[in-house]
């Protein structure tokens, strides 16, 4: 083994630098006059003030979550910056050519295709940096349809009624520690709203970085789809490499109404700290998607790289009738990293259908978890899951756990769960090096069979981009 | 409040005074009880199994039957392979006129523990883990049980019977038992032990099983808890299997209102085992597994089935740990829960667990929750069978496959009558 894989360089952080934009930030640390600076700074209506400072009250009653299978030194949320936005040199664009030139090289280093790029690409970028949206493209023609993709703070201001209506209606601010934080502290991130039977034309995206030194970005993302409209949804990170842990805790909301289907595709690569195991993002996500109408699908797609620590398990509410959730994750971790990640599916509607397949690669020393629950409540007639959780180790110093909680309360219900362990085989190795193919292309072609379920439901140039990354995250770490 | 209540348990038993013998462990357990109430849902270990019944009783240790039940008159526990080699408890305290030792193969040991001397110093240090509520209350206050000792490369041909019998008169105070057993293969050694409980009324049993298998030596171990429907049964199980050795456990439970059990088995490099469970269940019966199998060492090689069939509005709950230590390489583990649904307001809770640290392993493991699949039900209606007598015969394969490889032939038969009973597959005769 060690003979196959050696003298493989490790692939250091590709988008590692720091943009210098003079930020306008409140200082460190919270309490209840920080929230109120926020919302002030935002000009936030007064219920959603209440709402923040209703969290942020519940919150300080709460302890830090110890149950995942992660190690980390707590976070101090004094000396979190809460609030930072880059100072804006124009109150509005008028077109890309006017926005900060330092940024607009930060997003071409990253290859955000947010001008011309994007046209050609076919995506409608809403960039959020640091935690204020600068720029929304294509928002015209989607506005054609009646489709609703802006910045959260611009929906607050525009459509205060849908996001008074839906805001924490999937995930309340009390649901647990980091979501309540969020809560009361969020700055921005995505609004989406699809009404009645409208099918969106391109595929929604966002590009989350962080960038602010010792600022803790805590994104807001509702998406709503009205009674048979769908949408498919991508989110891609990137942060530059800092050697002070960052703490990200967004929130994202789904709410599928009758028919409506919502795809959520993510690609994380967010700094993972050094070999070693020196900063990197804690990355502490509550995503949840309610499939609230009868027939209704949300299915979440994930491929996570990065972060020094995971904690995250997109999760799906059946509560329609006939509804659908599905949940398809890759999960990498090298060196130092740790990710404790799955999924909840809670079937409380008839004849409500989940699939879970998670795939989990180790290596180096890193922890490698998937954690799910499975619930059928005493309603949820002929419900119905599979799941389905690999694992792959590369290694002798990694691990992979496997924790599936399955809770039946229905008989007619069928819940199945298999989870398997393999490594990359010395066998199938000589197998492709007979054939010609060098030992890192094989690695990486065994790899990405390995993930093919999950890549498959990926758009295509997030899958492109995933094969890609998980080659360039294991580069080295084979031997 | 609670704690009030609920200390009477631990407060119940620990004013009784301590037994001679074995002060270390008492006395250390004795400390940990006393830093520690009854479990509840706020455990993780715990989450499911609701204690509360237990609060709203108040314990005492149990005392001499009189008259005491003969194992005679309860059909399907005397097994004719084992008169010679029995030892019989009753409310706790060894019943010499039910018990017999006369057929032991030479050099084999098969008594009671208020007999054994200072010699079984392995008592309370076997396994891993620290011990739980129940087990520690085992520790602080056992005055009963048996050893065994099996001596280096003896085979023992007839198997070993352990009876647990309780009887407790209804009303008034719980009483409790601890059966305490020991059980030490040397290199080599081979056994079959069956251990039974059995009981009438309302008790609490708390059994510790220690065991350990020395390299090479093989115990198969069949485990049957037909507690009363009254009864609660938390029992915990310690083995530790040297290199090579194998250790093969079946556990039936029928009876107890709520019971648990709680394998944990270290395999030590080459060792096997395999940890069987089916557990049928009606009425608002709740069972509880909580295994745990460490791989510590390389090239083990483990399997677990673990079958629950509940009906009415009974509660299943498995959680099966199994785990492959740093450097552990080259083993082999699969795990299997399966459960069947029979009634609408039956509930099963599982959560298999794998956590591996070490990468050239070949671990799985799956978990299944249904119901009896129509296609099957349709086909042996399609051969004459009515409706109610396909799901009978379905349920009854579903449960007794797990009981055709139990070697005892009279105490097979006796399982498959109950279990045709309790599924209420009797009407199709012949099957057992």
């Amino acid at each position: 083994m060690n003979a196959t894989f050696s003298g493989v360089t490790s692939q250091e952080y590709k988008y590692g630098f720091v943009t210098d934009i003079e930020a306008d930030s409140v200082p460190a640390g919270l309490n209840e006059e920080v929230i109120r600076l926020i919302s002030a700074k935002k000009g936030e209506p007064d219920w959603l003030l209440e709402w923040r400072l209703k969290a942020y009250r519940h919150w300080l009653t709460m302890a830090e979550p110890e149950w995942a299978k992660v190690t980390y030194p707590k976070p101090d949320f004094q000396k979190i910056v809460y609030y930072s936005a880059p100072r804006a040199k124009a109150p509005k664009y008028a077109s890309m050519d006017e926005v900060d030139p330092e940024l607009r090289r930060t997003f071409e280093k990253l290859g955000v295709p947010i001008n011309e790029q994007a046209a050609l690409a076919g995506v409608a970028v809403d960039v959020v940096f640091d935690s204020v949206s600068v720029t929304t493209t294509y928002k015209e023609k989607l506005a054609t349809v009646g489709i609703i993709f802006c910045s959260f703070s611009e929906a607050v201001k525009t459509h205060p009624e849908l996001v008074k209506k839906y805001l924490g209606s999937v995930v309340p601010s009390s649901d647990n520690f980091y979501a309540a934080l969020n809560s009361a502290v969020f700055t921005d991130g995505s609004f989406v709203f699809i009404p009645k039977g409208v099918t969106c034309p391109m595929d929604l995206s966002t590009y989350f970085r962080i960038n602010n030194k010792d600022s803790g970005q805590f994104e807001r993302t509702l998406i709503v789809a009205e009674e048979g409209a769908s949408v498919s949804y991508l989110e891609g990170c990137t942060a530059p490499q800092f050697d002070t842990n960052q703490l990200h805790a967004a929130v994202v909301e789904l709410v599928a109404l009758d028919r409506a289907s919502i795809k959520y595709s993510t690609v994380q690569n967010w700094y993972a700290g050094d070999k070693d195991g020196v900063g990197g993002i804690f990355n502490f996500v509550t995503k949840r998607g309610l499939c609230k109408g009868k027939g209704s699908h949300i299915s979440w797609t994930q491929v996570e790289t990065g972060s020094a620590i995971t904690w995250k398990y997109p999760s799906c509410i059946l509560l329609g009738d006939d509804s659908i959730g599905e949940f398809y994750s890759v999960a990498l971790t090298n060196h130092k990293q740790q990710a404790d990640t799955g999924t909840k599916m809670v079937h409380i509607g008839r004849n409500t259908k989940s699939t879970i397949i998670s795939k989990g690669i180790s290596a180096g020393d890193s922890s490698n978890s998937y954690r799910g629950l499975v619930k059928v409540q005493p309603k949820a007639e002929g419900a119905r899951n599979f799941s389905q959780c690999d694992s792959m180790l590369i290694g002798q110093t990694c691990s992979a756990s496997t924790f599936p909680t399955i809770e039946v309360q229905n008989r007619s219900a069928r819940v199945e769960h298999e989870a398997t362990t393999s490594k990359i085989g010395e066998e199938q190795l000589f197998y492709f090096q007979q054939r010609g193919i060098p030992a890192e292309e094989a690695i990486s072609m065994i790899i990405n069979g390995f993930c093919k379920d999950v890549f498959r439901e990926l758009p295509m140039e997030f899958a492109v981009e995933a094969t890609k990354l998980l080659s360039l995250k294991l580069e080295g770490s084979v031997g | 409040m609670m704690p009030a209540v609920d200390a009477s348990l631990r407060s119940d038993l620990l004013a009784t005074s301590r037994p001679g013998g074995w002060e270390p462990v008492r006395v250390a357990a004795e400390a940990r009880l006393a830093a520690q109430e009854l479990p509840d849902a706020s455990q993780e270990d715990w989450k499911y199994l609701d204690l509360s019944p237990l609060r709203k009783l108040s314990f005492r240790t149990a005392e001499v039957a009189s008259p005491a039940p003969a194992a005679s008159d309860i059909p399907g526990l005397v097994h004719p392979e084992m008169m010679a080699t029995r030892q019989v408890f009753v409310n706790g305290f060894h019943a010499p006129h039910a018990s017999c030792a006369t057929g032991l193969s030479p050099g084999v040991r098969f008594f009671p523990i208020s007999t054994a001397s200072e010699a079984c110093r392995l008592l309370g240090t076997l396994g891993e883990g620290a011990p739980d509520f129940f087990e520690d209350l085992n520790t602080a206050r056992f005055t009963e049980g048996a050893v065994i000792l099996v001596p280096q490369n003896v085979r023992v041909e007839t198997p070993l019977h352990l009876l647990f019998l309780t009887q407790a008169q209804d009303g008034g105070t719980v009483p409790v038992v601890f059966p305490r057993v020991l059980v030490i293969l040397d290199r080599g050694a081979e056994l079959e032990l069956v251990e039974e409980y059995h009981g009438e009324g309302t008790y609490l049993s708390c059994p510790v099983v220690e065991i350990r298998v020395a390299e090479g030596a093989i115990l198969r171990h069949e485990r049957i808890q037909r507690e009363s429907l009254d009864a609660f049964h938390f029992g915990a199980l310690r083995a530790e299997v040297g290199r090579g050795g194998q250790y093969h456990s079946r556990t039936v439970s029928l009876g107890g209102r709520i019971s648990r059990q709680g394998p944990r088995v270290r395999l030590a490099e080459g060792a096997e085992a395999s940890l069987d469970g089916l557990a049928l269940l009606g009425d608002t019966q709740v069972a509880d597994t909580h295994s745990f199998l460490h791989h510590a060492e390389p090239h083990g090689t483990s399997r677990q089935v673990h079958k629950c069939v509940v009906d009415g509005q009974a509660r299943a709950i498995f959680n099966g740990q199994v785990r492959v230590a740093p450097g552990a390489q080259g083993t082999d583990a699969q795990q299997q829960s399966r459960n069947l649904l029979l009634s609408g307001q039956a509930r099963v809770d599982t959560k298999p667990q794998l956590e591996i640290y070490a990468d050239d392993v070949k671990c799985s493991h799956g978990a299944a929750v249904g119901q009896l699949d129509p296609d099957e039900l349709f086909y042996l209606q399609s051969r004459g069978l009515r409706p109610e007598d396909a799901r009978n015969l379905l349920t009854y394969g579903f449960a007794a496959d797990l009981l055709a490889r139990i070697p005892v032939a009279s105490l097979r038969r006796a399982l498959r009558h109950l279990v045709l009973a309790r599924t209420q597959a009797t009407s199709l005769g012949g099957l057992a």
